[in-house]
């Protein structure tokens, strides 16, 4: 059951226990559609919202690291061997240990940058505008406030169930947020 | 001031830091209107030394490197004694951000912000430095390895190639590291300002980030691995910065020894400038509760661990050209030591190796203004390091007829001053504009003590 003009309802704790804890017991009720605001990384929050959801973003920072390693050594080797071969005091011109510090470079930078945006990519990021930021407990989720939100899209919505369940872990306060 | 080491279990942030003052005192040290008196006068300081530097450099365009007192035999002057001065400083900064985050050390919270903006301030000053010294400034693009037209590719078997790339990586990686870093906390200066204007820049900086569990999990994983990259790879740019004298068949620099020496350097000059910066941090911004004397402490003790490793180093560089059998090593290091130069040789030894030592009582580390005058002491000796690995090896080559003296001029004072001008004036405008505590790392550390 969704409700209209709605985005969500949030409640607002004041210790990272008490927000595990609620979070746990909303997803024990089949709630799925639900996310936490935390100051800083709460150990276990993501498990317990989304448990069993592997982390995939060393992949795409491995796949960076791979595809700079051998774009590096290509450059060097099409310019020393292919392209511009030039005999420096009979060296071969594929002379591969010279190349390893160009190789190591290109690596590690892809792998950063992969690293990077790679980070935007899964925190959905930029994106400037967000309707959790009208949620008046928003602005202290970065100061000393933990808050969890119960989005309006979840099958299993409904208003006052949710707001019982914020209140019996001891939520500060409980608000509706408008989409 | 007592005389026993601080215990083990000492705070690392004051008790009376909470999560809410801590946030607060760290964003209005940003969005505050006006910025304080000091501030003004370092950074006109800064100014007036950066607008030397436009001069000076301005002046070298127009009438070549001439201008510095460069010359056969001595062809590596200032400029490149300052390239790898400032690019230790730069590194340094990484070490104690990357290196101590694996470690997972408490004391790296506070300060690694500090050592981030420092190291992107250096890495600009050391970036402008072999631009700077190439003959035709112009032509520095030819060193990427692009298809062109005149058919013509940079030699990458040359570490001075090596160098090249990986300072350019260097500066690359150093970006995104800092910016990822400091994604939550321009959140949280976002969600403090009070002004639309402030509120809308601070907002575009933060890219819209949210603190949701699923963004922290991702940053986690994604700062981790930085770290862990990181650290190697400033320990490959300082080794490649050590190879482009180690690949050279010069007197005193053909030794295998270079890389890690140069590594060496590196820690302990990073730390020294880190820790004079925090202290001007914390005494500027009132930072005193965050940045604790638990923070100096440690700090203290990685420059004196890196002192040691240094004077390891010096002790390899006195052995080898006594031991080796090479009649121009020994009198090229022995003019190093009794001639010419001996004065910058005795001096770099005591700077960075002797007075250091006083880092062993726990009064020193307890006391702010010891620590300061050491770690300044340092850097010079440092920078002597640097001139003496540079310019006396290069005046006693291998034959006597090739034996020259090097002086510098004024305009390579200048230039010296200018890039300490363009490091403050980055590292000023960065103070003002960017929180430089790392507010969401020292939060854990306050969210750990209030659950111990």
């Amino acid at each position: 059951m969704s409700e209209r003009g709605l985005f969500g309802l949030t409640g607002s704790f004041a210790s990272s226990d008490a927000l595990t804890e609620a979070a746990l017991h909303l997803r024990s009720l089949g709630f799925r559609e639900v996310e936490a605001y935390t100051p800083y990384p709460v150990e276990g929050l993501d498990e317990a919202l989304r448990p069993c959801r592997p982390n995939r973003l060393p992949l795409p920072i491995f796949l960076g690291a791979v595809f700079g390693a051998a774009m590096g050594y290509f450059i060097q080797y099409w310019d020393e061997a292919l392209d511009y071969p030039l005999n420096v005091g009979g060296r071969p011109h594929n002379s591969w240990p010279a190349f390893m510090v160009g190789s190591f470079e290109l690596m590690v930078l892809f792998a950063i940058a992969a690293g990077f945006f790679g980070l935007l990519a899964f925190c959905r990021l930029p994106r400037l505008y967000h309707p959790i930021f009208s949620a008046v407990e928003f602005e202290r989720a970065s100061v000393d406030r933990f808050v969890l939100c119960v989005e309006a899209h979840d099958p299993s919505f409904e208003l006052q169930s949710i707001r019982r369940i914020f209140e019996r872990h001891g939520a500060e306060s409980v608000t509706e947020v408008s989409a | 001031m007592n005389l026993i080491d601080l215990p083990g279990d000492a705070p690392v942030i004051e008790p009376g830091v909470t999560l809410r003052s801590l946030s607060e005192e760290v964003s209005d040290r940003v969005l505050r209107p006006q910025a304080p008196r000091w501030w003004w006068i370092g950074f006109g300081i800064s100014l007036a030394l950066f607008l030397t530097l436009v001069v000076a450099t301005a002046w070298l365009f127009v009438n070549g490197i001439g201008v510095w007192g460069v010359d056969i035999p001595v062809a590596w002057g200032f400029a490149i004694a300052e390239y790898v001065w400032w690019i230790a400083l730069a590194s340094g900064g990484t070490i104690v951000s990357a290196l101590f985050y694996l470690t997972r050390s408490p004391w790296r919270s506070a300060t690694n912000r500090i050592a981030e903006t420092m190291m992107l301030s250096a890495a600009a000053s050391a970036g402008i430095m072999p631009i700077m010294h190439l003959g035709r400034q112009g032509f520095f693009y030819w060193l990427f390895p692009y298809p062109n037209v005149m058919d013509v590719w940079p030699q990458v078997r040359s570490p001075l190639w090596w160098d090249f790339i990986c300072l350019l990586c260097y500066i690359l990686m150093s970006i995104m590291f800092y910016y990822t870093g400091l994604l939550p906390d321009l959140a949280t200066v976002r969600d403090q300002a009070q002004h639309r204007r402030k509120q809308m820049f601070y907002g575009i900086l933060a890219l819209g980030w949210r603190g949701s569990a699923r963004h922290w999990r991702n940053y986690q994983s994604v700062y981790f691995i930085m770290c862990a990259i990181m650290a190697p790879m400033v320990i490959s740019v300082h080794s490649v910065v050590g190879l482009d004298f180690a690949g050279g068949l010069t007197t005193g620099w053909h030794s295998t020894q270079f890389p890690p020496y140069f590594f060496f350097g590196a820690v302990i000059s990073g730390l020294a400038l880190v820790i004079m910066l925090t202290i001007v941090v914390r005494h500027g911004y009132g930072f005193q509760g965050i940045i604790t004397a638990y923070h100096l402490n440690a700090m203290g003790k990685i420059m004196l661990t890196g002192s040691l490793m240094l004077g390891y180093s010096y002790v390899w560089e006195a052995w080898g050209p006594i031991y080796a059998n090479s009649i121009a090593d020994r009198t090229a290091f022995l003019d190093t030591i009794f001639g010419t130069y001996a004065p910058t040789y005795w001096a770099r030894v005591t700077l960075n190796i002797i007075i250091p030592q006083l880092l062993w009582l726990p009064i020193v580390r307890r006391s702010e203004i010891l620590l300061f005058l050491i770690s300044a002491g340092i850097i010079v000796g440092m920078w002597l390091e640097r001139f003496d690995i540079v310019i006396p090896n290069l005046a006693r080559d291998w034959m006597p007829s090739y034996w020259g003296v090097y002086y510098p001029t004024l305009w390579d004072w200048a230039t010296l001053a200018g890039s300490i001008g363009l490091f403050l004036s980055l590292f000023f405008l960065m103070m003002r504009f960017l929180p430089m505590v790392s507010i969401s790392e020292v939060r854990e550390i306050i969210a750990k003590g209030e659950t111990k």
